[in-house]
């Protein structure tokens, strides 16, 4: 099943603007509300042998897509085209958050970020050199947690006094016991395979107050693909990650104690919904001294990940820079303070 | 100007710079060594004197060294204090830095006197005895008076009351320190050049449904450890230590300290 969206108007493609947050026609300009857009002028065509093929609604050219594609270009008429049967089912996404930031705004974005990179070599900085920019509907799992923590450990109080001759320290230790109700809303994992995990969760916060029934229409104009590992497959790695906020939260709970020692940690966490969302991600591809680097941004905040170049001699400078500088004014410290400079 | 004025005018100069070399010369006097017990041989002596002429000239306090074998009855700090004023009075000089080792009674003094007396206070006077007291005990008594002159004219350039051993005036602890902040920060721009993790433990919590259900904080038991309080006085390097600052009969008050060996 593909999916292509023809403007009522003049029966130009029509893609999502991030603008406006609507469909929107290239030739006339006619905007609409995607929560509301008439299936009237969606053409959904079945393929019967759609495995394998799917043919453009716009040019009748064959669509080449990988497996995990979900809306991509017609790459003979650049049509927005949307494989509707890989969105459908238990392939259907819930969630949405549409790009908040276009194209050439996350050029520029980007090219600020290269423009601050204290480290980058300056060849880097101009930014001049970037291949190519893609906006990406990146899946993810959205979970919601109930974690239950029972926690027994012993709290040692320390006090010194002095009578007499003698320096005294008591320790006295308490029994301490928790029984806590933890609960997070929304806790994003991505479920692409070929998406880095330390890059995507570099890329978080989203802003959930933007968070939209999904709609095809909101994928047409940009790459979107299908998760490739299940809400159940991916408990584990969510697990791990609430992992240390569940552990601050119970330290945040027993005060007053100059040390204490855990003797029992009894966490349980289950899921209680997991949401299929699609999340906005620009990925760059930048070429610098022959070789790639990736750098992707967060489609909604524009916040940049990726690692850049380092360039040593920039390294040494503010190596040296920052040594030169406390170094005097350690010297100037002690010249205020003993009179002598050595 | 003829030949004749020439003449004139440069022995003129000539002789106003042998003046001014002689009152500078005054300043100091030119015995600094007072070795009556004999314990520094004659070449060396002559390396002393020159030291201590160099050192006594830049910070414009004489540095002096008093040996002797037979203290008349008197312990070292009145030995010392008749001898300063016999000494300040023949020379009409006040201000002065005065070792002392006293091989009768096996005792060593260390005695700053007028702006010595605050450019080198007790406890700058202690810090040099730590350093000097080694070098008497290996009977190092040459090495003994350079190590009490070179510690004392760098303590000396520290303003009064600084402890000018603080770490804070070591190379090393500030080139130190300035290696590791550079390091530490540099690292830090580094390591966040890809991006930082700006989400916290706080960003996903859901506060209506987090909570603690119940708690107990219930006192078990306590263990009291006791341990004597530590007594000041174990520096000395074996020896008595011997009382501070003073005044002299002839009243002229002083800084000092003093140690057994």
């Amino acid at each position: 099943m593909v999916i292509h969206y023809k403007c009522p108007n003049c029966g130009s493609d029509m893609t999502f603007d991030s603008e406006s947050g609507m469909l929107s026609c290239g030739s006339c300009g006619r905007k609409d509300n995607i929560q509301n857009f008439s299936d009237e002028f969606i053409t959904a065509t079945f393929e019967v042998d759609e495995a394998k093929q799917y043919h453009c609604e716009n040019c009748g050219a064959v669509i080449i897509t990988e497996a995990e594609t979900t809306a991509t270009n017609c790459s003979f008429c650049e049509a927005a085209v949307v494989l509707g049967d890989r969105l459908s089912g238990d392939l259907a996404p819930a969630k949405v958050i549409p790009f908040t930031i276009s194209k050439d705004e996350a050029m520029d974005a980007f090219r600020k970020w290269c423009k601050n990179g204290r480290l980058t070599p300056k060849g880097f900085m101009t930014a001049d050199r970037i291949k190519g920019i893609t906006g990406i509907y990146v899946p993810f799992w959205l979970y919601d947690l109930d974690s239950k923590a029972k926690v027994n450990a012993v709290g040692t109080k320390v006090r010194t006094y002095t009578r007499g001759d003698y320096i005294y320290t008591e320790k006295k230790f308490y029994d301490v016991y928790r029984d806590i109700d933890l609960s997070y809303v929304k806790v994003p994992v991505d479920a692409s395979e070929k998406m880095d995990d330390v890059l995507m969760d570099k890329l978080e916060p989203y802003d959930y107050k933007n968070l939209k029934e999904f709609k095809t229409p909101y994928l047409a104009g940009y790459i979107a693909e299908k998760y490739n590992y299940t809400d159940q497959e991916l408990l584990s790695r969510v697990k791990t990650k609430v992992q240390p906020y569940i552990d601050d939260y119970i330290s945040s709970t027993i005060n007053g104690y100059a040390s204490v020692n855990y003797k029992n940690k009894q966490i349980h966490t289950s899921q209680k919904k997991a949401y299929y969302t699609l999340l906005p991600v620009w990925m760059v591809y930048y070429d610098f001294d022959n070789k790639e680097h990736i750098f992707a941004m967060n489609g909604q905040t524009g916040k940049v990940v990726g690692k850049p170049p380092i360039s040593f001699r920039k390294v040494a400078g503010w190596f040296g820079g920052i040594a030169a500088i406390t170094f005097i004014g350690m010297k100037a410290i002690s010249f205020a303070v003993g009179g002598v400079l050595w | 100007m003829n030949k004749h004025t020439w003449t004139v005018v440069i022995s003129f100069f000539a002789i106003c710079l042998l003046t001014l070399g002689t009152m500078a010369g005054a300043s100091g006097t030119d015995r600094h060594i007072y070795d009556d017990a004999g314990l520094v041989n004659e070449t060396e002596l002559a390396q002393l004197e020159q030291l201590a002429k160099e050192h006594s000239e830049e910070l414009e306090t004489t540095f002096l060294f008093l040996t002797t074998n037979d203290a008349e009855g008197k312990d070292v700090v009145t030995y010392m204090k008749d001898f300063f004023d016999g000494w300040a009075d023949e020379n009409g000089q006040e201000d002065a830095v005065l070792l002392t080792i006293d091989m009768d009674n096996r005792d060593v003094f260390l005695a700053g006197f007028g702006s010595a007396e605050t450019t080198l206070d007790d406890d700058r006077i202690d810090l040099v005895l730590d350093k000097v007291m080694p070098h008497i005990a290996n009977q190092q008594y040459t090495e003994a008076f350079r190590e009490m002159v070179v510690t004392s004219s760098k303590y000396m350039e520290f303003r009064p009351g600084v402890n000018p051993e603080n770490l804070l005036f070591k190379w090393g602890f500030q080139l130190g320190v300035s290696v590791i902040l550079a390091g530490v920060i540099v690292g830090i721009m580094a390591y966040n050049s890809g991006g930082r993790v700006t989400v916290t433990n706080r960003t996903y919590v859901d506060h209506n449904h987090t909570r603690v259900n119940s708690n107990r904080d219930r006192f078990i038991n306590k263990t009291v450890t006791k341990r004597k309080k530590p007594s000041n006085n174990n520096k000395g390097g074996g020896g008595g230590r011997i009382g501070g600052g003073g005044v002299t009969g002839g009243g002229r008050s002083f800084s000092g300290g003093g140690r057994s060996f």
